[in-house]
């Protein structure tokens, strides 16, 4: 070895005492070094070039007992090439570094400009190296789990060098040519951390269709949230994870995420606000409906949680709120949630199979179960059929006319209705309030099951997304957040 | 009179009354005197009427009518339903517990509904043969909640919807016939099943249903009777439903479903020990060896049918020593031979029906064998049994004395001398010598010597038979009913003048007789007032003269073919106008017609015809008004 390369040396371990005595963890690996060695190097440019070369030493000799380790995942012969290419780099960087030594030593007042532009020429060099080194030892990743290192020094690393992009904003700031080639790493661990990453994100994804997770959560193993009505009506599309606050814009909602902690404070967190990558377990949350009495209120006896924000919206806005949109279609069927409208405005006049209940269906076989079930319900007979035989057109009309003036509970029923004044809507007065009064001799006003028993909420309940009770069985996922 | 009436009080008159079971007999016994008649008009629970428009008069006066039936009105619509229901306060609604309203095709559900809104306590509904029943018209029988019976045979557009009603209204149901009611599925039948517990009787014959079907049946805890005729999507796993299921089931029939196997039958005998009667005509070609295994378990059969299987000797010597308590067996087109009827006569010593139908191997000696064997006898087909001789119908004649309905069709080893031995069942009421052409005049003679209640005699292509057998007939047979003598070529307006004094002659097929004109039909008419049904294809000798006593005297004609007759458009307009009764007429190759007299004709009668055949061409040369007009009314045009 050169002899000139002692002075480096000893810098190294100047700096690197230096950086000791800053962090005082007791973990202290190579890649922590290697952490904090390049943070003191942007800190200090010129302690930087030390450092980092030191650091890959360092990180070759970690790198070594790995090797015998993996036998499988990795090719063996590409990781000793990338190394001697290293190894090449770092003597070339090395060189430099001896002459710009040597210069200090011969003249000590030189201009700055050429400093500035030796220590760029010098970061490019290194970032090169780092992602090269990155890069190599990615390719162990895989294999490196199979034999069970401890996950926590690969994630950490990660980790920390994400935080390293974070943290040393301002000098990537400085040094603008670099600040793409920075970039290069934090995106790596993206690609690095993918095994801790992705089960965040599936976590995210599968928030709206949870029903895989264990629904028979024992009270108490979650953390049950209430929103307030009003937030609840709220046309909001971005809640918070944490309390569940709804926003109407993202960045709205990552403005309240700092109020949560620094963590959220992070430029990182602030761009992904979802995505932060704290490894403490989360505590499972669920919802409680805020309407006194209802089955997923909190207080209620046999209380069944709701799973997402959106099932609390949908669930809120089906069973507790006024059906508000009514199908240009058929001019009868309403509905509380606008995507409830829109799958039923796909189907609206197929549904040609009637009860005289008056709820429709899609399909023979579902009225007629239907029909099976309820004592007393039977099939409207369409009118399409009235024209194909002989006689008047209007027979379904004169039929239910003469049905509704036979039957004695006629005139109750239409009291009922009276006071209710609902009386433009022929299903509004099939309320649970006049279900006894119609419920005896009634032929068509059979009352209205309080909850619509149609196919169209029926259908979904096959797919398992939630497993709710019929009354909001259909939870579609994103689309009803519109 | 006066010191009779003393001694029989209505009490016994009553009695007297209610053994008389014939139409005609009542007849007499109501025109004697007026005690009669008054005791007769309360005795009555049925009344069968032509014309609607006398039944408010004659329902208020006879107080203990519950069966009404208006299949033969002609003119049944809505209008006459609220023309019936019109008079003030209808008390014998009330009373009405059985309506039969077959073939009233004119009838909508606005009439139907109120028929049966009205007539509170129905019972029992038979709405068979109304084509244009569907949906609506169900949904207006629904109403009658206390419904046990029904019967909606032919009403093909009714649908699971329509089932759907009357399952859901008439939850009392017991009896339920949906015989090609085509547009009924599996989930109409589900529903059914769930609906109408107290179904005992159903029939599903010719619906487009599979096993799914039985599976729902299957659970029906008091289903007795089961008819499947002829359901072609049925397999053996159906068959496996019934044997688990139907714990009451004991009529079965499976006749025509030709996707089972054996095991099928295996499945329901083995689950159905208890079974009465079994109907599985043409299912198999060859009769399965598990059935006949299994038939030891079938200890009750009174009734099997196996018509269109094979059947070996052996196997019907197993069956009748399992059997031995069958009344009736089916053995059509099983190619029996004598042995095997040997065999089978050894055990079942009860048999009152023998169906041997096309058993062409069969001789005299079977004949004998059943004859020696089974005196209780009622009924023998031998159609195309060519090898029998007179000598079969000697044994017959000897022991068998209770036959009342033999079949003879093809046999052409039958001669005169046959009939004299046959003449000896005295009882007989039903005889077809159908293409016997080995009988002539003298053979019809002995029958009408002897067997005086004969109503019915098929001597279709007897070309032996001319007007001296008609004349010994009408003297003998003066029950005669339905008489058939189409392509008897010698008979000539002299027979007519001898069938003319046959009162109780209501259906007559004359087919392709030239020697008849129109005088004989004229005697005829101005004899047998009672003609329903008349069919003169092809006799194109009778003319105008003929018609005109037809329109005249005929008033009770219902059906008529005057297909290939010589009538003209007077003629056609006269008949059509004056028969009040008429409602299906064939008026096929009348080449003295022209289009006006159709349209005449049609627009005379189009009020009442239910159903009507015309040549194609017509369909274009008619006017739209008459065709619609037949059509809104229920008249069913047939295109030739």
């Amino acid at each position: 070895m050169d002899p000139e390369e002692r002075p480096c040396a000893d810098t190294w371990t100047k700096s690197s005492s230096g950086s000791e005595s800053l962090q005082t963890r007791p973990t202290n690996t190579s890649f922590n070094d290697f952490n904090t060695q390049q943070t003191f190097s942007f800190n200090n440019p010129f302690g930087a070039q030390i450092s980092v070369t030191s650091n890959l030493n360092n990180q070759k000799q970690m790198s070594d007992p790995q090797e015998s380790n993996n036998t499988q995942d990795w090719d063996p012969r590409a990781m000793l090439n990338n190394l001697s290419f290293l190894e090449k780099k770092i003597h070339q960087l090395q060189d430099l570094v001896h002459v710009i030594v040597r210069r200090r030593g011969q003249n000590t007042g030189q201009a700055d400009e050429i400093l500035v532009q030796q220590q760029q020429l010098m970061t490019a060099d290194l970032t090169s190296i780092i992602v090269q080194l990155i890069s190599t030892a990615g390719s162990l990743l895989p294999s490196v789990k199979q034999t069970l290192c401890p996950e926590s020094s690969i994630s950490q690393q990660f980790g920390v060098t994400n935080q390293t992009a974070g943290v040393s904003d301002n000098v990537v700031f400085q040094h603008n040519n670099s600040v793409n080639k920075l970039e290069d790493p934090s995106d790596m661990t993206g690609f690095f951390g993918a095994e801790q990453n992705c089960p965040i994100e599936d976590h995210e994804m599968k928030s709206d269709d949870d029903a895989d997770e264990g629904e028979n959560l024992p009270p108490g193993s979650y953390e049950i949230l209430q929103l307030e009505k009003e937030e609840i009506l709220a046309p909001h599309t971005h809640f918070c994870m944490i309390c569940g606050k709804g926003f109407k814009r993202d960045a709205n909602l990552r403005m309240h995420m700092r109020g949560h902690g620094d963590e959220y404070k992070t430029p990182a967190a602030l761009t992904k606000p979802h995505k932060e990558s704290s490894s403490e377990p989360i505590l499972i949350k669920r919802y409680s409906c805020p309407y006194i009495g209802c089955k997923r209120n909190k207080d209620h006896k046999k209380f069944q949680p709701l799973k997402t924000i959106l099932c609390v919206k949908n669930h809120y806005k089906r069973t507790h709120c006024d059906k508000t949109y009514t199908c240009s279609r058929c001019n009868t069927k309403k509905f509380s949630v606008i995507a409830d409208l829109k799958t039923h405005e796909k189907h609206c006049g197929r549904d040609k199979w009637l009860c005289s209940c008056g709820t429709t269906f899609s399909r023979k076989d579902k009225l007629f179960g239907h029909i099976a079930l309820f004592q007393g319900h039977t099939p409207a007979i369409p009118v399409e059929e009235s024209k194909g035989s002989a006689g008047p057109s209007n027979k379904v009309e004169q039929l239910e006319f003469k049905y509704k003036s036979d039957a004695p509970s006629g005139s109750s029923c239409r009291n009922v209705m009276d006071l209710e004044g609902s009386g433009e809507d022929p299903i509004s007065y099939f309320s649970p309030l006049n279900f006894e009064t119609s419920g005896i001799d009634g032929f068509q006003e059979f009352p209205r099951p309080p909850f619509e028993d149609s196919e169209s909420s029926f259908s979904f309940l096959l797919s398992g997304s939630c497993d709710y009770p019929p009354k909001n069985g259909r939870y579609t996922g994103s689309n009803d957040m519109e | 009179m006066d010191s009779i009436l003393t001694l029989l009080t209505d009490d016994l008159l009553f009695k007297i009354l209610s053994l008389l079971t014939d139409d005609s007999d009542r007849k007499s016994f109501r025109s004697t005197c007026t005690a009669f008649y008054r005791v007769d008009s309360l005795h009555r629970t049925h009344l069968r009427v032509l014309r609607p428009e006398f039944l408010p008069s004659l329902l208020s006066k006879l107080p203990r009518i519950s069966s009404l039936d208006l299949s033969v009105c002609p003119r049944i619509d809505d209008n006459a339903v609220y023309l019936l229901l019109s008079s003030a306060a209808p008390i014998w609604t009330r009373r009405i517990k059985r309506l039969t309203l077959s073939r009233c095709s004119g009838l909508r559900f606005r009439g139907l509904e109120t028929l049966v809104g009205n007539c509170v306590n129905l019972e029992s509904v038979d709405v068979s043969y109304c084509s244009g029943f569907g949906d609506l018209e169900a949904a207006a029988l629904s109403r009658a909640a206390e419904l046990r019976e029904l019967s909606l045979d032919k009403c093909a557009n009714v649908s699971d919807v329509g089932l759907a009603k009357i399952a859901v209204g008439c939850p009392k149901l017991e009896r339920l016939s949906l015989r090609w009611c085509f547009d009924i599925t599996d989930i109409g039948v589900e529903l059914l099943s769930k609906k109408c517990a107290r179904l005992k009787q159903l029939d599903i014959s010719y619906l487009k249903v599979s096993s799914e079907s039985l599976r729902w049946i299957s659970g029906m805890e008091r289903l007795e009777i089961l008819q499947m005729v002829g359901c072609g999507l049925v397999d053996d796993l159906g068959l496996h439903y019934i044997g688990k299921g139907c714990p009451s089931l004991e009529v079965l029939d499976i006749s025509r479903c030709d996707k089972l196997s054996s095991s099928a039958l295996g499945s329901v005998i083995k689950g159905h020990n208890s079974l009465l009667q079994l109907h599985a005509s043409y299912c198999y070609s060859e009769l399965p060896m598990t059935f006949v295994d299994q038939s030891k378990d079938l200890k009750n059969l009174k009734v099997l049918r196996i018509d269109g299987a094979r059947v070996s000797d052996a196997m019907l010597k197993i069956i009748s020593k399992n059997c031995r308590f069958l009344a009736e067996i089916g053995l059509g087109k099983c190619s029996v031979t004598d042995t095997g009827i040997m065999h089978l006569i050894s055990g079942c010593v009860n048999l009152k029906v023998l169906n041997l139908t096309c058993c062409s191997e069969l001789t005299d000696s079977a004949m004998l064998a059943v004859a020696e064997s089974c005196h209780n006898l009622l009924c023998l087909k031998l159609e195309c049994c060519n090898l029998l001789s007179e000598r079969s119908l000697d044994y017959l004649g000897s022991h068998c004395i209770l036959l009342e309905e033999i079949d003879l069709t093809d046999c052409s080893g039958i001669n005169d001398k046959g009939l004299k031995y046959l003449s000896k069942c005295s009882e007989l009421v039903s005889l077809k010598l159908g293409l016997c052409t080995s009988i002539s005049d003298k053979g019809l003679s002995y029958v009408a010597s002897n067997c005086f209640n004969i109503r019915e005699l098929d001597l279709y292509r007897c070309a032996g038979i001319g007007d001296d057998g008609l004349a010994s007939l009408s003297r003998g047979c003066k029950k005669l009913r339905k008489l058939i003598l189409s392509y008897c070529g010698g008979v000539t307006d002299r027979g007519m003048e001898c069938l003319s004094s046959l009162e109780e002659l209501s259906d007559l097929e004359l087919r392709g007789l030239p020697n008849i004109t129109g005088a004989g039909l004229r005697k005829l008419a101005a004899g047998c007032r009672r003609l329903a049904e008349l069919d003169l294809k092809l006799c194109e000798n009778i003319d105008d003269s003929g018609f005109w006593a037809l329109a005249y005297y005929s008033r009770n004609l219902q059906q008529i073919n005057f297909s290939g007759t010589a009538i003209s458009d007077v003629g056609l307009c006269m008949v059509m106008g004056n028969l009040t009764r008429l409602q299906d007429a064939k008026l096929v190759d009348l080449s003295n017609v022209s289009v006006n007299g159709f349209e005449l004709g049609l627009r005379a009668s189009c009020a009442r015809l239910k159903k009507v055949k015309l040549l194609a061409f017509l369909r274009r040369r008619l006017s739209p008004e008459i065709i619609e007009t037949l059509k809104a009314r229920g008249c069913k045009i047939r295109w030739e």
